[in-house]
């Protein structure tokens, strides 16, 4: 029995949440913070300090390579104790940490899946824009330390597809808006092939989407201890966030019935174990409200979603134009806002009317143009779309062919994760 | 690790688990297809929740029937139910092993004292039982198919053996390892004692499997290779981790001893004047 015949394994490292699982399921086995609790304390030790000292550094080194902790658990870890740090291996969608991101395999794969690498294939994703000499790093890491008999690395915007692949009919063509907690990118796929060079990132992403609920939150003097804050108002972002059709109504709303619309928050503060609460106000619909009008977050940037992902619609190859703009799919934690699809919906549809209005308009009512389809897709699993669309791929059974095996790997190096195995033939 | 689990849902409250065993090295003893007292231990253990359904699934060892309805109401006791049957590999696999210790901790005679148990662990691969009304002598081969993961396991095993020599742990089943097959594996066929990391004994006295250690024991014994090749990958990923931090701080010595370029292009004048062999000389060294 070899490793073919097992299931794969299918890891997809977000900024914010890892997902992972075994290929063929439904839904990932585990959803953890992408963070590592490690202890550092026998580094910063004078190598030169005194001989009784010896033993507790020997034994501190000794166990150094254990000592570390992934995910809640970490978080756990570093609210307890002082000699953890926390450190988050992935930033803006690339991995930034290496060591980091290794440990957290580490554990992932014996603590959490607890499976032997040896048996399993494994399926690792990447942002579109990662670069190849990360893609060779994360190869080395899988074959060098965890000597898996197989590797994929897939572009997540491309399973984010892949996903929507088994719930309606075989289209590969389409937009996704993948909205993670790191990084925001849009990406039009064509027949399953990445367009990369109308690929339009957006600095907004859901970590701004908390710290400007944190911002608001702390502007109004909310009784929140400071050292939780971050977290409280990422906890109130995931519970109590909604995208509203009109800032002007939803003020109004607000203000006529504040019993029905303020929410209470309550914690307890983690160094005296008081509790307190504090209200949950405009800040519901005002958190998502940034993707749709930037200026009110930052000043840099402030060209709204719907009109990115328009231009990157515009700047793609003419002929594939009416099937992206008819298939844009979701992905990612922060398009969990209720509503989010509807309303990104409606203000895309108002830019591509406006559009077809005027060029109507300029040929003087002569040429009626075909109306354009707008269609925004959002569906249940949305959240960890690109974690099923790797599941639903790893479990074909042509994805064993697809993979960089180690003997590969073993006869050509760590370059062999820069090409797709899927186009050998081509060059 | 071998062990193939399917899982499907008739409706809400049944679920269908079938487990395939990893291929039995031949000199394992199997009944049915299954450990010694394997069925026993999982109705000890799961009780009215778990039906075992005869013949098992096509292509797996043993098929468990779940009635989810019947599960205890009480949330604590519920979560331990559900925990074991996670752990139904554990249940299954170690069953003989769980059987022999039951004999040592009340010192009575099991039918199959005194000779060479062969248990199945991982495909084609086991780990030996030998069992003696005072103690019961554990001996695993251990093998690793990548070479740094043999020169690892092996130091990481003779470290082992060290730290169980500390004085905390005098209480510790005693623990060998050798390079060679022990004397007490003389009776076994030859091709199931090669090894290419050694073997590692531990010996079980009765102190180790009274009362509500024996659950402890059996599973620290049933996931021992887990154990050790957990220990080599994160050994390996520290060594990465050092590595790295080396090659960053070599890197940091070449760009000190790099020229400084920086302070010939402030002064615009000197951009085109050709320095002659001596100036350039002066220059690299300031």
């Amino acid at each position: 029995m070899d490793a073919t015949s097992r299931p794969a394994v299918v890891i997809d490292n977000g900024t914010g949440y890892s997902k992972m699982g075994f290929a063929g399921n439904v839904e990932p086995c585990f959803i953890l913070p992408t963070v590592v609790a490690v202890n550092e304390s026998f580094v910063n030790q004078s190598r030169s300090s005194s001989k009784a000292n010896w033993l507790a550094q020997h034994s501190a080194g000794v166990m150094a390579d254990l000592d570390f902790f992934i995910g809640e658990e970490a978080l756990a870890k570093s609210r307890s104790s002082n000699v953890y740090n926390l450190s988050y291996p992935i930033k803006h969608g690339q991995v930034y940490n290496w060591d980091a991101m290794e440990r957290y395999w580490q554990q992932c794969i014996f603590n959490y899946l607890r499976c032997d690498p040896e048996d399993h294939y494994f399926l690792l994703t990447e942002s579109p824009l990662t670069a190849p000499e990360s893609r060779e790093y994360s190869g080395e890491i899988m074959f060098e330390t965890f000597n898996v008999p197989g590797l994929y690395i897939a572009v997540n915007s491309v399973l984010a597809l892949a996903a929507g692949y088994t719930t309606s009919k075989c289209e590969m063509t389409g937009v996704v808006v993948d909205v993670g907690d790191g990084a925001t990118h849009i990406v039009p796929v064509a027949e399953g092939y990445v367009i990369g060079s109308s690929i339009k990132s957006v600095p907004v992403a859901g970590r701004d989407v908390t710290l400007f609920i944190q911002q608001l939150m702390r502007e109004r003097g909310e009784n929140i201890p400071p050292e939780d804050s971050f977290e409280v108002a990422r906890k109130v972002k995931e519970t109590y966030c909604y995208t509203c059709s009109d800032i002007v109504k939803e003020f109004n709303k607000h203000d006529k019935e504040p019993t029905k619309f303020i929410k209470h928050w309550k914690g307890i503060k983690p160094k005296t174990g008081a509790p307190y609460s504090c209200d949950v106000g405009y800040e519901r619909f005002l958190g998502p409200e940034v993707f749709f009008n930037p200026e009110i977050y930052s000043s840099d940037f402030t060209t709204p979603l719907p009109a990115v992902i328009d231009k990157c619609i515009q700047s793609a190859p003419i002929d594939t134009r009416r099937a992206l703009y008819k298939n844009i799919v979701l992905s990612g934690g922060s398009t969990m806002f209720k509503d989010f699809g509807r309303r990104l919906q409606r203000d895309l549809k108002k830019i591509v009317d406006a559009r077809v209005l005027a060029s109507e308009a300029r040929h003087g009512g002569e040429i009626k143009a075909h109306p354009v389809e707008v269609n925004v897709v959002s569906h249940p699993i949305q959240r960890f779309a690109v974690w099923f669309g790797g599941s639903v791929l790893a479990s074909t059974p042509e994805f064993f062919a697809a993979c960089h095996t180690k003997a590969e790997y073993e006869e050509h190096g760590a370059s062999i994760c820069r090409s797709n195995p899927v186009f050998k033939g081509m060059f | 690790m071998g062990f193939i689990y399917q899982v499907s849902m008739k409706n809400q409250n049944v679920v269908l688990l079938s487990v395939s065993l990893p291929v039995p090295p031949p000199e394992t003893v199997l009944v049915g297809g299954l450990p010694l007292g394997a069925i026993e231990a999982i109705k000890a253990s799961y009780g009215v929740v778990v039906q075992i359904l005869d013949p098992p699934r096509d292509g797996f060892s043993l098929t468990l029937k779940l009635n989810l309805h019947k599960l205890p109401p009480d949330e604590e006791y519920k979560n331990a139910i559900l925990l074991k049957i996670a752990s139904v590999r554990e249940v299954v696999l170690g069953a003989p092993l769980r059987l022999i210790l039951k004999h040592l901790a009340s010192r009575t005679i099991a039918p199959s004292m005194g000779q060479l148990l062969a248990l199945v662990h991982r495909p084609n691969e086991s780990f030996f039982v030998i069992p003696q009304a005072e103690k019961v002598t554990v001996v695993y081969p251990m093998r690793f198919n990548d070479s740094i993961d043999l020169a690892l396991a092996t130091s990481f095993l003779q470290e082992f053996v060290q730290a169980r020599r500390a004085t905390g742990l005098t209480n510790a089943p005693p623990c060998l390892w050798s390079a060679n097959p022990p004397r007490e594996l003389d009776e076994a066929p030859p091709e199931a004692v090669k090894a290419n990391a050694g073997f590692v004994s531990f010996v079980i006295f009765t102190r180790h499997v009274e009362g509500k250690k024996l659950d402890r024991t059996v599973w620290n014994l049933s996931t021992f290779h887990a154990y050790v090749s957990y220990h080599v990958k994160c050994s390996e990923g520290f060594m990465h981790t050092r590595m790295r931090r080396r090659v960053e701080s070599m890197i940091q010595a070449l760009d000190r001893a790099k020229p400084d370029t920086k302070e010939k292009s402030k002064s615009p004048n000197r951009s085109f004047k050709r320095l002659s062999l001596k100036d350039a000389r002066t220059n690299s060294i300031s």
